[in-house]
């Protein structure tokens, strides 16, 4: 077998002749950056072959590399076939980088409550003697009645527990503590342990992303934050987007992406755990919030019919089961939840996310947006809700832009243009040289660009404007965002006109979805209370921004509303407030799903949308003063 | 009781004026004008606005035009001047549109004889005229600055802005006093994009016909009838982004299949009825010019416009 | 008008008791909307809701039916005045008019020509719909005598017209079994019309000289207990016939005038242009339209004009999906991909077929999707492309392995090509300009 070298780290890893660098790469264990799932389609993958026997389609995907780079033997690693043994270069941007994942909790809509599902009983139990031969369990279930807890008879102890009491209850000299939580089907007794242990009840709130995993710990006497942690979701290896982990799914590999999933919780859970000095054994509940694809594949259920026609989920209510039995890492028989999904795109996430805003439990009719590579909306109040969801396309996260990039180190996060000599300031994460935009970039430049009649509304650029910024490009017209010297890739960092399209594409079909969620209740922007933003995205872009281009609907911009990482914040409700579980359950069954594909208005509006902000200009009528303001600016010298 | 249509529209179509008189500076013999309606097509005792207008196509190369077209024509055809001269007296068209199909060869560079064509157009005849003029980019500014200017203050209207060209056409016009078509592939929201745009260059509204694209009867034409009744409406509705007159031409009626399967005689009378039975609807859909190739559809589609206008029983052709 | 799903929410009882088949009231509301469940499939709608729900749910234009057997049309139940609102449903009726001064002989072969003249579109038949026999002698035996000639030879539908009653009876008892449209009643005999339209169970046209009167004249005949009505609005004047065919749908649809709430005929002979009346009748609201002798070229127009008018706006027409040959392609032939969308289909069939290149369609099944909403919704995939070489054998067909896909499936050629190991070459995204393309680009 070849062995592949790789550089800088001379990491090795042999691999059968024929396969790919990229494959290589994820045995010897690097994360590589495989946006479109291995396909040659995206370029992030690119490697350098220094030395050795390959084959790759040069002519094919020449189109990725520049002269200089191809001379350096640049290569997409999915599509390069190790045909020997090779010394292989991975430039730092071709693997996935330490992102800031989105842990914030911001929920004003929504006071925390505590009113959690478990409960410790510390008892000192009399020893049985020959006058008082009541059994063991009995003991020391009447020891939780008498300190308060539920009544004896209404609490069930499971056999795990049972055969633990009569040894612990000797050996601690009948001083333990006895944990009882409330589940579906009543009060259960979970845990017995010797002495004193009440101080030391905690629970998880879990977000299972497609790309991240965020884990809470909580303490669930107070409710105060003990732990925060997050890492990638392992599956990452297995196919970037959600379609591609089903796919795997479908070849056999559910069993791996379950095991996956599971290693992704507890490595978080350890990190939160260890940071907060707490043992995980003294975690008694964890709820987990995640898309429907995600929380089928935790629990281990098939998920490969959710995503064809008539897209049905297996399980549209809030499941409930042992954290043991999926593999958590937390106390022996400690619960688990698991939101409830509406269907293959409306999830336990976005559940979540309505729950963390509030906006099911007030007469105000909300517009909550969560925007990803898909998106879901959701429009309503506490009587009705209607849901959709729909294929934003990479461009919003940077994907198929060409200096588009996630959200990392050197991203460009906002940029501002001067009207009179077009002159960009921009700001970089951690300040570094740039070496791409991220999405809130792209967004800031695309309103920026309009405002200063660099583009029309069609996303054009008016190369009649004599500026050395406006120039055509390889194939289209670009405008330079920063020169080459400025730049840390030794690059023009550009935008081009296709870049914008793709831009204008993304956002009208979150706008039109947005429109014709309004349609179908027969809502005008005017009867919107509020809009929250869910999602990293939409906590990072600027909230004047995506109303200038018509991203969403206009509204006064101090309505629009930030929850940061609804989908924890939801589960760290219903963690802590086990009250908010018939909430939960109700929205899901409230949530009416339209199928944007089966609407026949739908085309109508995404048309209507492929405009900056929109056709009908009179539903941004704010927008519009402001545009004609910058016109006028524009047209002085 | 007195039944009859219901109207509560609050809109109206913007009135385009197509032509210039000696007294305003042109040398037509009269000048036409489209729009001004606030009601739908032909609703009302005395329907508002005016009334549709038939144009004749012909082209500056008749290598590039449909057989079934400059057949009929004959031999004047060779001279695009003579062509415009002879169908003005033999079939009375309202408009006369030039289509300067000779930019469409490869290479075409010789912007001159545009220049020269148009002139001559001009002077064979005295009906007000439309002007199209390149389909590719590349060219469109060398073109249209040579179209305005020959044609200069005689008001013409000019052919065609699309979304992702419209620039030169609208800066032409605008440099020589003409108007433009907006035209846009069979969508609303399209149309009423390149409206927004074209305004946004500086070129007035009241100078903006809409072209939505009408495909054959039977190859699409049902959607561009809805979208020309959709747009009607809306601009009866109050939208103003789309209250402009529209423009239709059937632009591929000569070389559908109908007509270049049918034998003899019936060819002719194919086409003729492939045009009548889409520019006719497409009057009645909200469209203020029709377009036709094929000379004998005009006689017929004047008169049943004048019947549908204020209800002369014209004998049919 | 539809109401929208919310506001019909509104008037539900929000139990979300799940008797109506629906999960919730919301759903339910939103099919009631879509016209896709009836309003009595929930036993707790009140008195107010019944109501609302009631009235705009049933048809505002009446149904009425013409005609037995197979050939026989249904018209009416229009809900809109605009095509774009939802569709038109019922095509008009076209009527071909035979005379009793005719010979039995010239009779027949109008009849048979409307009974086997069959144009074939886009996988569907268009036909004329039926005959109208009009009595110009003006006395019965002759007009017995010619609805004999047209049932000797066809079962079409019929309209009799004749506007002396006695006339009428002749021809019914010839015909009268099988719903013919009586054409017509006027306010100074439409006791007798329709009593034999009560006889025989047929439908009645109406004719009156204003608008106001037919209303009224409506008005008698339902209280005459006729109430499948016709209102014919044939004017020598297309502008009177337009304004009166556009004035009673509004009427109709906005529920204003019920009495107006009834399918439109015309008869196209009434004024100089025949072709512009049908022309007007077939946009414009007409329901039963009757024409002389129709010349071959209208007949084609029409049929094809018809066709279009009351195509649903929502549903494309789809092609099936397939290898189709231009010209007599041979084995080195270029092979172009496109969607099943017909305007795609003939757009670049009729390119295709001036350029003058014999060659391949592959046909793919996009649900009727044009290839660009195709390609954003995913309904044109490589999988699609895989499948439909090897279902419909074109590796057999063609000698070489390259692939023409539309310009606007360009973000698929890579998997594409993956998917089908076939060179993929990227057409234009304009059918018009693929005749340029080809000659530059096509080498095999």
């Amino acid at each position: 077998m070849p062995t592949v070298t790789f550089l800088p780290s001379f990491r090795k890893t042999e691999i059968a002749k024929g396969s790919t660098i990229l494959e290589a790469a994820q045995k010897a264990g690097f994360h590589m950056n495989v946006v479109c799932g291995g396909q040659g389609k995206c370029g992030k993958c690119s490697v350098m072959v220094r030395s050795g026997d390959v084959e790759f389609d040069r002519e094919k995907y020449g189109g990725f590399f520049s002269d200089e780079e191809a001379v350096q033997g640049a290569c997409l690693s999915c599509q390069t076939r190790v045909m020997g043994d090779i010394r292989v270069l991975i430039p730092e941007g071709s693997l996935v980088q330490e992102q800031q994942i989105l842990i914030d909790i911001d929920t004003p809509g929504v006071p925390l409550e505590l009113n959690p599902a478990v409960w410790k009983y510390a008892l000192a139990l009399s020893p049985p003697t020959l006058d008082d031969q009541s059994p063991d369990l009995t003991r020391l279930l009447w020891g939780i009645e008498k300190s308060g807890g539920p009544k004896e008879g209404s609490i069930y102890a499971p056999l795990e527990v049972i055969r633990e009491i009569p040894r612990v209850l000797r050996e601690s000299g009948w001083k333990i503590t006895a944990t009882v939580a409330l589940v579906p089907g009543g009060f259960r007794l979970i845990h017995v342990e010797k002495g004193d242990t009440t101080a030391h009840r905690y629970g998880a709130a879990v977000d299972l992303g497609t790309t991240t995993v965020v884990v809470y710990i909580r303490s669930l006497i107070d409710g105060s934050i003990v732990g925060i942690g997050s890492n990638y979701n392992r599956q990452i290896s297995c196919g970037e987007d959600i379609l591609s982990r089903v796919n795997y799914a479908k070849r056999g590999g559910l069993g791996k992406l379950q095991a996956l999933a599971v290693e992704s919780i507890n490595a978080a859970l350890t990190t939160a755990s260890n940071s907060a000095g707490i043992d995980r054994e003294d975690i008694y509940e964890v709820v987990v919030a995640g898309n429907t694809i995600m929380t089928h594949i935790l629990m281990g259920i098939d998920p490969a019919y959710m995503i064809e026609e008539p897209y049905v989920p297996v399980v549209r209510r809030y499941l409930t089961t042992a954290a043991q039995r999926v593999g958590l890492a937390v106390g022996k028989n400690s619960g688990l939840f698991i939101f409830p999904a509406v269907s293959d795109f409306i999830g336990g996430d976005i559940i979540a996310d309505i729950l963390a805003s509030g906006m099911a439990e007030t007469n105000d009719i909300s517009l909550l947006i969560d925007i990803g590579t898909n998106f879901e909306v959701v429009l309503g109040n506490r009587d009705w809700m209607f849901a959709c969801a729909g294929a934003a396309g990479p461009a919003l996260e940077g994907g198929e832009v060409l200096f588009g990039m996630r959200a990392n180190p050197g991203a460009i996060e906002q940029v501002q243009l001067d009207l009179q000599t077009l002159k960009p300031s921009y700001r970089t994460i951690r300040n570094q040289r740039p070496k791409g935009l991220c999405g809130s970039g792209l967004i800031d430049l695309l309103a920026e660009l309009l405002r200063a009649c660099v583009i029309d509304r069609t996303g054009r650029i008016n190369t009649a404007i004599p500026h050395e910024r406006i120039r055509q490009g390889r194939q289209v017209p670009e405008f330079v965002v920063a020169w080459k010297e400025e730049t840390g890739i030794g690059k023009d960092i550009v935008i081009t006109e296709n870049d914008i399209k793709a831009l204008i594409m993304s956002k009208a079909s979150v706008l039109a979805a947005c429109q014709t969620l309004m349609n179908q209740a027969g809502i005008g922007r005017e009867e919107i209370a509020q809009i929250y933003f869910s999602g990293a995205f939409g906590n990072y872009i600027s909230k004047d921004h995506a109303i200038t281009i018509g991203l969403i609907p206009e509204i006064p911009v101090e309505r629009v509303i930030t929850i940061g990482n609804g989908a924890i914040a939801g589960a760290n409700i219903a963690l802590l407030n086990r009250r908010k579980k018939r909430v939960i359950d109700e929205i899901a069954r409230k949530i009416a799903y339209i199928e944007l594909n089966a609407d026949p208005t739908f085309m109508d509006e995404y048309t209507g949308s492929c405009f900056l902000p929109h056709t009908d200009l009179s539903l941004f009528p704010g927008v519009e003063k402001m545009l004609d303001q910058c016109r006028i600016v524009r047209e002085l010298p | 009781m007195g039944l009859s249509t219901l109207s509560e529209w609050t809109g109206r179509i913007g009135e385009l004026v197509i032509g210039a008189s000696h007294a305003e500076g042109g040398t037509r013999s009269h000048v036409v004008r489209i729009g001004g309606e606030r009601d739908l097509p032909y609703i009302g005792t005395h329907p508002s606005g005016h009334k549709p207008l038939v144009a004749y196509e012909l082209a500056d190369d008749p290598s590039l035009w449909p057989a079934a077209a400059t057949r009929y024509i004959g031999d004047w055809v060779h001279d695009t001047a003579d062509w415009a001269a002879y169908a003005e007296k033999e079939y009375t068209p309202d408009l006369i549109r030039l289509h300067l199909t000779s930019t469409r060869h490869r290479g075409f560079s010789d912007t001159s004889r545009i220049g020269t064509t148009i002139e001559s157009v001009l002077q064979a005849t005295r009906l007000p005229l439309i002007v199209e003029g390149s389909d590719d980019p590349a060219m469109d500014s060398a073109v249209y600055q040579k179209i305005g200017e020959a044609a200069e203050g005689e008001r013409i209207l000019l052919g065609t802005a699309e979304a992702g060209r419209y620039r030169s056409v609208a800066a032409a016009a605008m440099a020589y006093g003409h108007s433009v078509i907006a035209q846009s592939p069979i969508d609303i929201n399209l149309a009423k994009q390149l409206n927004i745009l074209l305004r946004e260059t500086g070129l007035p509204s009241d100078r903006i016909a809409i072209d939505p694209y009408t495909g054959a009867l039977g190859y699409g034409f049902e959607y561009s009838y809805s979208v020309m009744e959709r747009i009607r409406y809306s601009a009866l509705k109050g939208d103003t982004d789309l209250a402009m007159p529209m423009i239709s031409s059937a632009t591929d009626s000569l070389t559908v299949k109908e007509v270049r399967e049918a034998q003899g005689s019936e060819a002719e009378k194919t086409a003729v009825a492939w045009e009548l039975y889409s520019m006719l609807p497409a009057t009645i859909a909200g469209a203020s010019i029709v377009c036709v190739r094929h000379p004998l559809s005009i006689a017929g589609l004047k008169s049943a416009i004048d019947s549908l206008w204020n209800g002369e029983n014209v004998e049919g052709v | 008008m539809t109401l929208k799903p919310l506001e019909i929410y509104k008037l539900l009882p929000k139990k979300n008791c799940k008797e109506c088949g629906d999960p919730t009231c919301l759903t339910f509301a939103m099919k009631l909307s879509g016209g896709k469940a009836k309003p009595e499939a929930c036993p707790y709608l009140d008195e107010n809701a019944k109501t609302i729900l009631g009235a705009s749910t049933r048809p505002p234009v009446r149904k009425i039916r013409i005609g037995v057997g197979e050939r026989a049309i249904t018209i009416g139940e229009e809900l809109v005045q605009f095509r774009h609102e939802k569709s038109f449903f019922h095509e008009p009726g076209i009527f071909i008019a035979v005379n009793d001064t005719m010979t039995a002989e010239a009779i027949q072969e109008r009849v048979i020509f409307v009974r086997d003249g069959i144009l074939t579109r886009v996988g569907t038949d268009l036909r004329l719909s039926g005959i109208g026999i009009r009595s110009l002698a003006g006395s019965p035996e002759p007009f017995a005598r010619a609805v004999g000639a047209v049932e000797s030879v066809a079962d079409l539908p019929e309209v009799l017209m004749a506007g002396d009653p006695a006339v009428m009876e002749a021809g019914l008892f010839v015909c009268g079994n099988y719903r013919p449209l009586i054409h017509a009643a006027s306010p100074s005999q439409y006791r007798e019309m329709c009593r034999l339209a009560k006889k025989y169970g047929c439908p009645l046209a109406l004719k009156a000289d204003t608008l106001d009167s037919l209303a009224e004249l409506s008005g008698h005949c339902t209280a005459e207990g006729v109430e499948n009505l016709v209102l014919d609005l044939s004017s020598p004047s297309l502008h009177a016939m337009l304004n009166a065919s556009t004035a009673v749908r509004q009427h109709a649809i906005s529920r204003t005038t019920p009495a107006l709430g009834y399918p439109v005929c015309i008869d196209t002979s009434r004024g100089g242009h025949a072709d512009a009346s049908l022309i007007t009748g077939v946009t414009k609201f007409g329901s039963v339209l009757v024409c002389d002798d129709l010349p071959e070229a209208s007949r084609k127009a029409v049929l094809v004009l018809r066709q279009n008018i009351y195509t649903d706006p929502q549903k494309p027409i789809q092609i099936t999906p397939g290898l189709y040959r231009v010209g007599t392609p041979g084995r080195d032939a270029p092979v172009l991909l496109t969607v099943n969308f017909s305007l795609t289909f003939f757009t670049l069939q009729g390119y295709l077929e001036a350029s003058r290149v014999p060659c391949f369609m592959l046909i793919v099944d996009t649900e009727g999707l044009s290839v660009l909403t195709a390609v954003a919704s995913g309904k044109l995939h490589e999988a699609l492309v895989r499948d439909a070489i090897a279902k419909y054998g074109l590796a057999g067909e063609v000698s070489h392995r390259t692939l023409i896909i539309p310009g606007y499936a360009a973000p698929l050629s890579g998997r594409i090509e993956e998917a089908i190991g076939w060179k993929v070459l990227v057409g234009p995204r304009d059918a018009a300009d693929i005749a340029e393309f080809l000659e530059k680009e096509w080498k095999t």
